[in-house]
């Protein structure tokens, strides 16, 4: 098959239909059952972080992404819990991540996916001087009560927290990938 | 003093890793502050709020 025609008509119906060519005319959709996801229901968000987030050592700490690049079906909090709670039920691939910097040493930066206010998933463990790490993990979202929030430990001396250079590297994502 | 400053007075033989793993200090970013959110160390007991005091 060379190509797939959508024709639309004026009874608001749209069908799909493969071209009338010879050979092969057939267009085969899989047997399972399931929900047809579009973009349009597919909710997705990126924001980052504005600001820079002082944090205590040793301590998992909520950082407040509070910019939107984009929020595709408002189902992000950017003002006061700083999470998403999507209300389309499936699972999501959630990004984040943190530059952090130390007025002395910064030592070690865990970034963390957090489901439901506990630790869901760690990103990669840096032992490093003024570094970023970041964190990317599936999560499977409910589309009513779950939701994820993003959080990050810091370990070293000084005062610790995350960098200014928000827009870049102190981010968190989320999109639907495919439905429950 | 910070809470994670405390527990590292109280007990100094605490590492790092011990923080990822058995001893979760949070803080939910709600004006509440640190908090310990779960402490499982096999040997250690959890400070009392006297202790952190």
């Amino acid at each position: 098959m060379s190509q797939v025609i959508i024709a639309g008509d004026t009874s608001g119906t749209i069908t799909l239909q493969a071209p009338a060519v010879s050979g092969s005319t057939t267009l085969t959709l899989p047997a399972a059952t399931g929900t047809v996801m579009v973009s349009g229901n597919m909710p997705a968000f990126s924001a980052y972080a504005n600001n820079s987030q002082t944090i205590s050592a040793g301590t998992f700490t909520k950082v407040q992404v509070n910019t939107e690049e984009f929020d595709t079906n408002s189902n992000y909090d950017n003002a006061t819990n700083y999470r998403f709670t999507p209300t389309v039920a499936g699972y999501y691939q959630v990004n984040g991540q943190t530059n952090a910097t130390s007025t002395s040493t910064l030592t070690r930066i865990i970034p963390a996916i957090y489901k439901n206010g506990s630790g869901y998933k760690y990103g990669t463990d840096i032992t490093a001087t003024d570094a970023r790490s970041s964190v990317s993990s599936l999560v499977y979202l409910n589309g009513s009560t779950d939701y994820i929030e993003y959080y990050v430990l810091l370990s070293g001396t000084g005062t610790l927290s995350t960098a200014i250079t928000a827009v870049l590297d102190n981010y968190f994502q989320a999109a639907m990938i495919r439905s429950a | 003093m910070t809470l994670y400053e405390k527990i590292k007075a109280l007990y100094p033989q605490l590492e790092d890793k011990d923080f990822m793993d058995t001893i979760r200090l949070q803080n939910d970013s709600d004006g509440k502050g640190d908090y310990i959110a779960k402490w499982e160390h096999p040997t250690l007991a959890k400070p009392t709020q006297e202790q952190l005091a």
